[in-house]
């Protein structure tokens, strides 16, 4: 019972970020390009059941789905390396292949007409483990297969697996950058409101930010879509190192994300890595202590969400929680020195509605990776500081829609046919109503956010008989 | 100068011819005059040229003084005026015919007459000055003839010597020379005559009885008198007091004699009735050798007492004699030894064994060097059967030992208690000249080697030890260590000490691999390997809810071994898992699985002598609280999963119960965070800074003990510290207490909160049923159209939104409930922690140096923002 978790790659970028993810759990368990356990890497210890199934021939599968509606990248795939690592059966490939245009609508009316397609790929692995923690999605929010069709993909998992865990990686646009995607914004609105309705964690992985890690930080003036993949996929390895090395605690992903999410609807995380290098890139060696690495997590230059907030608003933004992965030979007795030191210099603003500190989770560094430092760090954490990313999305969307751009690219499709835009709306709202959550999780009075007058409601006779269900007053 | 010398040859030939002539005038013998007279003029010659000198400085004057002044003090004044007045005369001769040498003649006299004041008081005196008198007589003769003259000639010649001797003064020349007769012989045997007057009994006679007695035999007059228990000389016989008091004196060695004799062939007697130590054995053959020599003195003696003692008036050159005196010189050093002897005997009479090698070496701390060489090779010997014993334990860990003398005592117990009971000090067979330090050593090390041949089953262990012995120098043959040679012990048994430890520390770490158990121990019953606890929590946790008296714990056996199987547990040593059992606890009667169930550890010989019972039941207590622990976690992780981000969609309920709905689970959600915040803080607290700092103290007092001792009381204390800051010490029990009411009332919001969570999907179900024909749009219109399935509708909504109102106020509640209780005994718990921590602080500081207050800044850091 390795608590299996099955991860679904959707669309262009969802592919190549999980290839770029799979190629590193490759590395670190000591699996082959082709699925054959290394010579080297025979003693156990690890835990490859968890994202892997043995073959019949002892071979590596990854538990992974691959699925575009445009066959390039998973062609590539097939071609490359690795083409031996995937089981076939796995690989979805719409019979079109025309793809979806980057139009959210053609992915999530594509998506459901091959929903049995896909939820077959999806039952037959989940079939083949013996007890399935969750799923991990990886797409990207802007474009239109992994956001339409990733976003389909999420409503059916939580129909059909609601008692599972849904995980997204969600790459955000990148905003600094004028995107041959014009309809980027009605894309991640759409993509925005599932992965709020939809997901039980969602790792926002900030293409701007990124970015501005890869030119600032590792010194790459064009950085290419590769180098920042490879970013992602240290972070989604970092991320699962604790499930794949037992140790003392956070064994299980639940467990991971249960502490990091104590109020459902803020259930967007943010991911900070140091030191980060690209593929052997000749970085200086820097000093890795624990404490070094934590300090160094909390500095925004290392956050992968970018703060596009004005000053005075981010000096409000607070942790809801934060969750530091060490990895490395870490001295579990400057666990405690370091915590202390970080709170003695107040280096973190956290909620005051409830308990809030930083927690550690030490994990094993894969014995078969050489890296130039001691210890590396992930921080995941809940930060209401993310509303600004969502504001963004609104706003973007708003002077589009505002001008009735580009819409009838949607209206083509059955979601938004007879000119019915209250997807649009609906996704306005509910993106609004999570802003507005993030934000007065910033004040002490959170608990009683939204109830301003429960009494008035629960006694009131007259109210309860003509109250009108909002959604159906649309 | 030849003519002078010749002269001087002549006038001494004529003063022998004369002295010997004179009392023998009556009938002379040429032949036999000659031949003695030749004998005497050698004699005499030989006496004339010799360079003897006395001892004291020539001066005239003071000498005269001297007798001036001896004469003053013996009452006799004016004997001494009349000898000043002939002194001024003598000395004022001078020239031709006077006396060269008056100081010499003036020592001459004095020395005469001093010794016939001696003589007079016994008999001994008259040997040391022999050379100075002019008594030229040789053999027997002369004792024969004083015996044959009698008394009244001697007394006679006594007064005419003293005439003589004024009219030798009278005459200002010295008399002695001139005048041939032999007065001071007659003086002497006159003397004789009187001392034998006075003793009833002959010295010789006396010196033998003395000889017997002190070989513990009654002689003729000496006997052992019971009452002033001692030998002494019967009142019968009558003997100056002096001789009696002499007896008396030198006899003190047969008492002493026949004490240790006693003493040896009493325990010669016993030997066959196996009642003596080898150390008593020992002993006593370090006496009976001594004794031998003594033995060996006393022949000697026997054989001089044959010879007569001379009579005062005789000469004896050689000297080969034996008289009281010169028995009580002989007696001075076997005295001492016999003295020592008698009291090592008293003392040690009742001791054996080390205790009495002990008592010897008290007395050893002498600075007399004969004392101090005798007692030296008396305790060689006495010590030999004790060192032995050291040196077969120290090498090859055999206690031969069979009169209960050594001072290690061992007792036969179960292999698992071996090290801990098998061997212990015997502190009254601890002689003192082997430290207490050296003496644990020595315990340790015959404690390695025995835990080695019976617990390890190992073998090799005998080349350590001939290892050790080699570099030591010592061979592993018998005898090869003495009293003495404590450095030389030590040295041994620090190196066998050392060879033997770290063989066995070897052995424990590589064929039995302790750390590798250890470590086992601290994944499994520390529950260090997470996702095989998660497994296990997983498959047992429905089990476990059933009442204790229902589970079958065959069947958690099997759960245990699924659970191993499918973690990565299954990579694991099989011999470590095989150790791994489920164990259930006894049982009450409501108790629930939960409450029985904990997992053990069968560590086996030799292991089980670190892991012992008492060590295990820590361990379990301590796998008891973490399991609670973590079923807690688990508990709140499962309520987590059912109000997880996307499992409430509120959308499709009306305002009013989504309102509600939302208040109350957000409740629910923050007092979840809460309670989780507190489990995860107490868990991290417990990993990082008891567990794990724990651990790695062990690990690094592990690498440097030496031998099985230092790692029994690191792993102790790595145990000590585990229960002291898990808080299940002694004095943290009320803590602990409140702490389990806390996990409890997190297990109770558990099932609250899944009720809550039950009702919210139950009403959204019928909530989505009701609602469902307005899913499409058609559909949404036509209700809204069509009265009938609208009113409905709206009944039915109605009645749901009063159902939910109700059961959502209830389940409010009870979350509120549980959150002032939490709140309170939170509160209460993080009250009593300082408070406790404050007086454990002494404990802290034994059981870490590390930090003393962990735990509050712990409580501080999960305190922060907690009004």
């Amino acid at each position: 019972m390795p608590r299996e978790i099955i991860t679904l790659q959707v669309g262009q970028c969802g592919n190549q970020i999980g290839m770029e993810f799979w190629k590193q759990l490759c590395l670190e368990h000591g699996i082959s390009k082709d699925g054959i356990l290394e010579d080297f890497a025979t003693q156990g210890g690890d835990r490859k059941d968890v994202f892997f199934y043995q073959a019949d021939d002892q071979h590596y599968i990854p538990r992974a789905l691959l699925m575009d509606l445009e066959p390039r990248v998973i062609n590539g795939i097939q071609t490359g390396d690795y083409r031996n690592l995937f089981n076939h059966e796995n690989l979805f490939m719409s019979k079109e292949g025309g793809g979806a245009g980057n139009n959210w609508a053609s992915g999530y009316h594509q998506g459901k007409s091959v929903e049995e397609d896909l939820m077959d790929m999806i039952d037959r692995e989940a079939d083949g483990s013996d007890s399935l923690e969750g799923f991990v999605l990886c797409h990207s929010i802007a474009g239109g297969t992994g956001s339409g069709m990733g976003s389909y993909l999420l409503e059916t998992l939580n129909d059909r697996y609601s008692k599972k865990l849904v995980q997204t990686y969600s790459v955000f646009p990148n905003q600094n950058e004028i995107s041959d995607v014009v309809v980027q914004p009605y894309n991640s609105l759409l993509t925005l409101k599932r992965l709020t309705l939809n997901a039980d964690c969602v790792v926002v992985l900030d293409n701007t930010a990124l970015n501005r890690i890869a030119v600032e930080r590792l010194h790459i003036a064009n950085p290419s879509v590769s180098q920042t993949n490879s970013l992602v996929s240290t972070v989604m390895s970092a991320s699962t190192t604790t499930l794949r090395y037992p140790g003392y605690m956070n064994n299980d992903l639940v467990g991971l994300l249960a502490s990091l999410i104590p109020t459902p609807r803020c259930h967007f995380l943010m991911t900070g890595y140091t030191p980060l290098t690209v593929e052997r890139q000749a970085n200086m060696i820097r000093k890795t202590t624990v404490l070094d690495v934590m300090r160094r997590l909390l500095q925004t230059k290392n956050i992968m969400v970018s703060s596009n907030a004005r000053t005075k608003e981010a000096s409000q933004a607070k942790y809801i929680s934060i969750l530091n992965i060490i990895q490395g030979e870490v001295d579990p007795t400057q666990v405690h020195d370091s915590l202390q030191r970080i709170r003695e210099r107040k280096l973190v603003n956290f909620i005051e509605w409830g308990p809030a500190s930083i927690q550690v989770a030490l994990s094993r560094k894969s014995p078969y990776v050489q890296t130039a430092h001691r210890v590396s760090g992930l921080m995941l954490a809940s930060y209401t500081g993310i509303r600004h990313l969502f504001s963004k999305c609104l706003s973007q969307y708003s002077l589009l829609r505002k001008r009735q751009a580009f819409l009838d690219k949607y209206r083509s499709f059955p979601l938004f046919d007879d000119n019915d835009l209250s997807e649009f709306d609906e996704s306005r709202e509910i993106i609004e109503s999570l802003v507005d959550e993030y934000k007065a999780c910033e004040s002490p009075d959170y608990i009683k956010w939204g109830m301003e007058d429960p009494d008035h409601i629960l006694t009131g006779e007259g109210n309860a008989t003509g109250s009108v269900d909002p959604s159906l007053a649309i | 100068m030849e003519q002078e010398d010749s002269k001087v040859l002549d006038l001494v030939k004529e003063l022998v011819t004369r002295l010997l002539n004179s009392p023998s005038n009556s009938n002379p013998n040429d032949n036999t005059n000659t031949n003695s007279t030749k004998q005497s003029l050698k004699y005499a010659i030989r006496i004339l040229s010799s360079r003897m000198t006395p001892s004291i400085g020539v001066d005239e004057a003071a000498m005269a003084d001297s007798i001036k002044r001896q004469l003053a003090t013996q009452g006799k004044t004016s004997d001494a005026l009349i000898f000043a007045d002939l002194y001024s005369k003598f000395a004022s001769k001078s020239g031709s015919g006077s006396v060269n040498n008056k100081w010499a003649v003036l020592y001459l006299l004095k020395t005469i007459a001093d010794d016939r004041k001696k003589g007079k008081i016994g008999s001994e005196t008259r040997v040391g000055n022999g050379f100075l008198l002019p008594n030229l007589n040789v053999g027997g003769k002369g004792v024969i003839r004083g015996f044959e003259n009698g008394g009244k000639v001697g007394s006679w010649d006594v007064s005419r010597n003293g005439e003589r001797v004024e009219k030798g003064w009278d005459g200002g020349v010295l008399l002695v020379s001139k005048d041939p007769s032999n007065m001071r012989e007659m003086a002497f045997r006159e003397f004789g005559n009187l001392v034998k007057e006075e003793c009833e009994v002959s010295e010789e006679v006396l010196v033998r009885d003395v000889l017997y007695a002190s070989q513990g035999i009654d002689g003729k007059f000496v006997k052992f008198d019971k009452s002033v228990d001692g030998y002494v000389l019967a009142e019968s016989v009558r003997v100056p007091r002096a001789t009696r008091i002499m007896v008396r004196k030198v006899c003190e060695l047969g008492w002493l004699f026949r004490k240790v004799k006693g003493y040896v062939s009493e325990t010669v007697k016993s030997l066959a009735a196996e009642d003596v130590g080898t150390v008593g054995q020992a002993f006593c053959a370090a006496l009976q050798d001594e004794l031998t020599e003594y033995y060996k003195l006393l022949a000697v003696l026997e054989a001089q007492s044959m010879n007569p003692i001379p009579s005062v008036t005789e000469s004896v050159s050689s000297g080969n004699y034996l008289s009281l005196r010169r028995l009580s010189v002989w007696f001075a050093e076997p005295m001492v030894k016999m003295r020592l002897m008698a009291l090592l005997v008293d003392n040690c009479k009742v001791l054996k064994g080390g205790a009495m090698a002990g008592a010897i070496h008290m007395h050893a701390q002498h600075g007399d060097p004969i004392v101090h060489d005798f007692m030296k090779r008396l305790l060689r010997r006495v010590c030999s059967p004790l060192f032995e014993m050291v040196r077969t334990w120290v090498l090859e860990g055999e206690l031969e030992d069979i009169f209960m003398e050594f001072f290690v005592l061992g007792q036969p117990v179960k292999a698992e208690s071996l090290w801990t009971e098998g061997y212990q000090l015997r502190s009254a067979m601890l002689p003192s000249f082997i430290s207490q330090s050296l003496a644990h050593r020595i315990l340790r090390t015959g404690k390695s080697i025995n835990f080695l041949r019976v617990c390890c089953k190992d073998r090799s262990w005998a080349d350590a030890a001939t290892e050790a012995a080699a570099v030591t120098g010592t061979t592993t043959r018998r005898g090869g260590l003495g009293y003495g040679e404590t450095d030389a012990l030590e040295s041994l048994v620090t190196e066998a000490a050392r060879r033997i430890d770290k063989h066995l520390m070897d052995v424990v770490y590589r064929q039995y691999k302790f750390k590798e158990h250890c470590l086992a121990i601290k994944r499994y019953l520390l529950l260090g390997q997470g996702d095989f606890v998660q497994y296990l929590m997983d498959i047992v946790g429905p089990e476990l809810s059933e009442p204790a008296n229902t589970i079958s714990s065959f069947k958690l056996a099997g759960l245990l071994e699924s659970a191993i199987r499918s973690s990565s547990a299954q990579y694991d040593d099989p011999d470590i898992l095989d150790r791994l059992r489920v164990k259930m606890m006894p049982h009450n009667i409501g108790d629930r699985g939960w409450d029985v169930f904990s997992l053990e550890y069968d560590a086996r010989v030799p292991l089980n002598t670190l892991f012992t019972e008492s060590v295990m039941t820590k361990y379990l207590r301590i796998f008891n609280f973490l399991w609670k622990l973590r079923r807690v976690e688990h508990a709140l992780i499962g309520v987590w999963k059912t109000m997880k981000p996307n499992s409430i969609a509120f959308t499709k309920l009306p305002e009013a119960v989504k309102l509600q709905l939302i208040l109350a689970s957000r409740r629910c959600q923050v007092l979840w965070d809460e309670m989780n915040h507190f489990i995860t803080n107490l868990q991290y607290y417990i990993m990082f800074e008891v567990l794990e700092v724990s651990w790695s103290n062990f690990s690094s007092e592990m690498e440097a003990a030496k031998d099985l001792d230092d790692l029994l009381a690191a792993h102790e204390k790595y145990l000590h510290s585990i229960v002291e800051k898990s808080l299940l010490g002694e004095r943290s029990q009320s803590l602990y207490k409140t702490l389990f009411v806390l996990l409890d009332l997190v297990l109770r919001f558990r099932s609250h909160a899944d009720r809550l969570y039950e009702g919210v999907n139950e009403l959204q179900a019928r909530t989505v049923e009701s609602s469902l024909p307005s899913r499409d749009k058609p559909n949404r219109q036509s209700s809204k159209k069509t009265p009938v399935p609208g009113s409905w509708l709206g009944e039915g909504r109605k009645a749901i939104t009063q159902r939910a109102g109700e059961f959502l106020t209830h389940s409010g509640q009870e979350i509120d409930t549980i959150s002032k209780e939490y709140s309170t005994l939170f509160q209460g718990f993080i009250s009593q922690l300082p408070t406790s921590q404050n007086s454990t602080a002494v404990h802290h500081n034994i059981v870490s140096s590390y930090k003393r207050n962990s735990t509050m800044k712990w409580v501080q850091i999960w305190l922060h923002r907690v009004p």
